[in-house]
């Protein structure tokens, strides 16, 4: 049977809407589950990540309900090793993975729908935030305490606070956008692929990695912290905001659900996902954890990135996938859209000089030393190498005889921090770079954790920005002024920093 | 983390080519350079004379050389990601002077820590023990620091590569002292498994290649909460059977 994924907002947003209200029933019997069922919503969880060896906050055993989150029992440590904080992160395997936990996690909702006497063919919804009208807000469904028969719903989360704090869930259009389906390389970079490309970088096994593919960092990171946000007292953050917690909210499948429907949409485009057998294979390809999910029958599915790569070879589709044919080479509009910002005809590159050259790359310029972040932001002065920064300048007469001049990036290194609910803009000489949020910085940052405490890193294409500098006669300079602002006041304990702010040159030639 | 895949090319390229050296070496010619290097109680056993026989200064310098040459061999295949973090966030006119600053600070730090193990090995050796009783108990110390919370914690912290400067004598300063801070990291995860070469009275260069196979592995698993736990560093094994596998699965894909 083919099940197709509607869009949650289907009849408002409401109970109307059946496939919300069955998916709160579904997750209604799996909350009756103990922890230590695989088939329960707990230990669904705790597949994606979980803290219950802390003891306060965001330990499990501290979270303010509803839903009152169990602690115990614990299942064997053989099964919390096998099943427990496997989700993938700053990794190319971040869309496959996830697509195998929806499936499972699906499975298992319509598992308890039928047994509730509802509909065979049920399908998770999906939150399209960045679709038409009122879809950027959370479907109210959501945010109502009870279900139509007046019994507890299951999809209420108090922890649940919004990019404002104050409870109000919707997702801020712009910052978040869905610029990367303009990618067009999973793993690299072109010139319509920013670094590190559109599904992530090269990684093993990654539960907690360092930089986020572009689908990953936006919208998926972004509107992680934007519904979960920070309680507007305390130390106390939204579910959403830290991958330990985020799978205890049910409006997470949605979310993913949505990023899967990016991806599927992302194929159904023309573009390819990697053929590389480490890829493909998954991490165990090198010695590292297999993906493993329960399945309702008490059986474990052992999945690999190649069993998920298309909708085609899986039983669902999404109810308005569009899948149009492109009709001419995004590579060519991205070029055309620079050369037409330097004044010079689309001409003037050849097409073979279009890709980049990932040999290149070079240092052009740093900010030394550790930033602490406070509410009111940083700022710096980025010191530039001049030497390098001639080089800059120089691949700009470069492209009248033929090919582009430098992409430039500006990297945020060794962001660390306490907590996950911020997202932090970033401006280079009074222009924005971009949003970044910091979903993940917590694992991150602990020094037992997968990357030994580094942190998180993220890149920005600023190439737009030195684009201009350059039309305005502004590059030649020895610096550039880089203003890091946070979206809310940070806490105290947040403890945010960044070990060092650069930006590097990568040419075409 | 913004990569440059040819400076990791090379650098993978450079430190293979360097551990292939230090191989043929230690194959080709174990003594006398060898020697000493890996060889903290003689042929007949520990003995007094073993004390003023080092303390000579050109046998020292062999037994330095021989150091270098044994840490090239086991060590420097663990060192390419951390070269390669050194490489990238330097300007592209001062990479080698960086490398070189971090391989200097490793280097020195491991010098320094051999030199008081062969100290403290050569006043045990007055003792004048029985051999067997050093292998002993150097075998009971490296499994216990081998299950220790404390190894785990180091292999953790080998992981970090810090931030680093990118201007002037900041920059140079500090490479050098990530050097010697990773280079401590390493050996406090690694020093019971180099030292049981050195105490075996022979079969010195098989105990070599086992340890290094052992360390390699254990550098390419991902940080772990440290506990005590009996280690089993099968990485490498891991990696070889499940490539092995893909493989010839996918030979047999063609032959259908």
């Amino acid at each position: 049977m083919a099940y197709t994924r509607n869009n949650a907002w289907d009849n408002n947003g409401t109970f109307q809407n059946t496939s919300l209200l069955w998916y709160a029933k579904g997750v209604g019997i799996m909350q009756t589950r103990a922890l230590d069922d695989l088939n329960s919503w707990w230990f669904f969880a705790a597949i994606h990540g979980e803290y219950l060896n802390e003891t306060n906050y965001p330990g499990w055993g501290s979270i303010p309900g509803p839903p009152q989150v169990p602690t115990t029992p614990l299942p064997s440590k053989s099964i919390q090793d096998s099943y427990w904080n496997q989700c993938q992160h700053q990794s190319w395997y971040f869309p496959p993975w996830h697509r195998g936990y929806l499936l499972a996690l699906e499975a298992q909702i319509r598992a308890a729908v039928v047994s509730l006497g509802g509909p065979k063919n049920w399908a998770l919804p999906y939150w399209n935030y960045l679709g038409p009208n009122n879809q950027y807000k959370m479907p109210p469904a959501f945010a109502q305490q009870t279900l139509p028969d007046g019994s507890p719903n299951p999809l209420f989360v108090e922890a649940r606070y919004g990019p404002q704090n104050d409870g109000d869930i919707f997702i801020p259009i712009p910052p978040v956008s869905e610029q990367c389906q303009d990618n067009t390389l999973y793993t690299g970079s072109n010139p319509n692929t920013p670094r590190p490309g559109y599904g992530g970088p090269n990684t093993g096994f990654s539960h907690s990695g360092r930089l986020s593919g572009n689908l990953e960092s936006n919208p998926h990171n972004q509107v992680h912290v934007d519904v979960g946000g920070q309680a507007p007292q305390g130390n106390v953050w939204g579910l959403m905001s830290d991958p330990g917690l985020a799978a205890l909210d049910p409006i997470f499948y949605l979310h993913h659900a949505n990023i899967d429907r990016m991806w599927a949409e992302w194929n159904a485009k023309g573009n390819s996902n990697p053929t590389a057998s480490n890829w493909l294979n998954g991490p165990a390809a090198v010695g590292q954890r297999e993906f493993i999910m329960p399945m309702p029958d008490c059986n474990a599915w052992v999945y690999t990135p190649a069993q998920v790569n298309s909708l085609s070879q899986l039983n669902y589709e999404y109810a308005d996938l569009s899948s149009p044919a492109p009709t001419q080479p995004v590579a060519f509009d991205a070029t055309t859209r620079r050369l037409t910002r330097l004044g010079l005809p689309p001409t003037v590159v050849a097409q073979g000089d279009r890709m980049d050259n990932e040999n290149s790359l070079e240092l052009v310029g740093t900010h030394d030393g550790t930033i602490s972040l406070k509410s009111s932001g940083a700022r710096v002065q980025l010191r530039l190498a001049p030497e390098v920064n001639q080089q800059v300048i120089s691949s700009f007469a470069a492209t009248s005889e033929g090919t582009l001049p430098d992409q430039v990036y500006l990297e945020l290194e060794n962001v660390r921090g306490a907590q996950d609910a911020y997202k932090l803009t970033v401006n280079v000489n009074g222009q924005t770079a971009g949003t970044v949020a910091l979903f993940g910085l917590r694992r991150a940052s602990m020094e037992d954790g997968q990357h030994g405490g580094q942190g998180l890193t993220f890149v920005l294409d600023v190439t737009e920005i030195i684009d201009n500098l350059h039309m305005n006669n502004a590059l030649d300079v020895d610096s550039l002024d880089v203003r890091i602002t946070p979206n809310n006041s940070i806490s105290e304990d947040a403890n945010i920093s960044v070990g060092r702010i650069s930006i590097y040159r990568q040419s075409y030639q | 983390m913004i990569e440059n895949a040819r400076i990791r090319s090379r650098i993978v390229a450079s430190v293979l080519l360097i551990c292939i050296i230090a191989w043929t070496i230690i194959l080709v010619n174990p003594a006398p350079l060898m020697f000493h290097a890996h060889h903290l109680v003689t042929y007949s056993g520990a003995s007094r004379s073993s004390f003023p026989i080092i303390l000579l200064l050109r046998q020292l310098a062999y037994l330095v050389l021989g150091w270098v040459i044994m840490l090239s061999a086991m060590m420097s295949p663990t060192l390419i990601e951390s070269i390669q973090h050194v490489a990238e966030r330097s300007f592209k006119r001062q990479r080698g002077r960086a490398i070189g600053l971090f391989i200097i600070g490793y280097v020195t730090v491991w010098i320094v820590t051999n030199s008081a193990i062969l100290l403290i090995m050569l006043s045990i050796s007055l003792l004048e023990l029985p051999s067997h009783h050093l292998i002993i108990g150097v075998s009971i110390i490296a499994f216990l620091w081998q299950c220790s919370p404390i190894k785990q914690r180091s292999l953790n912290r080998a992981h970090n590569h810090r931030e680093l400067a990118a201007f002037g004598l900041a920059a140079d300063l500090d490479t050098l002292y990530f050097g010697i801070t990773h280079g401590s990291w390493c050996i406090s995860s690694c020093w019971a498994l180099m030292l049981f070469p050195m105490v075996l009275p022979q079969g010195h260069v098989a105990a070599m290649a086992t340890m290094t196979f052992l360390i390699v592995s254990e550098r390419l698993e991902a940080p772990k909460t440290p506990t005590w736990h009996l280690r089993f560093p099968g990485k490498l094994i891991q990696i070889s059977i499940a490539q092995t596998q893909i493989l010839f699965s996918s030979q047999l894909l063609k032959q259908e």
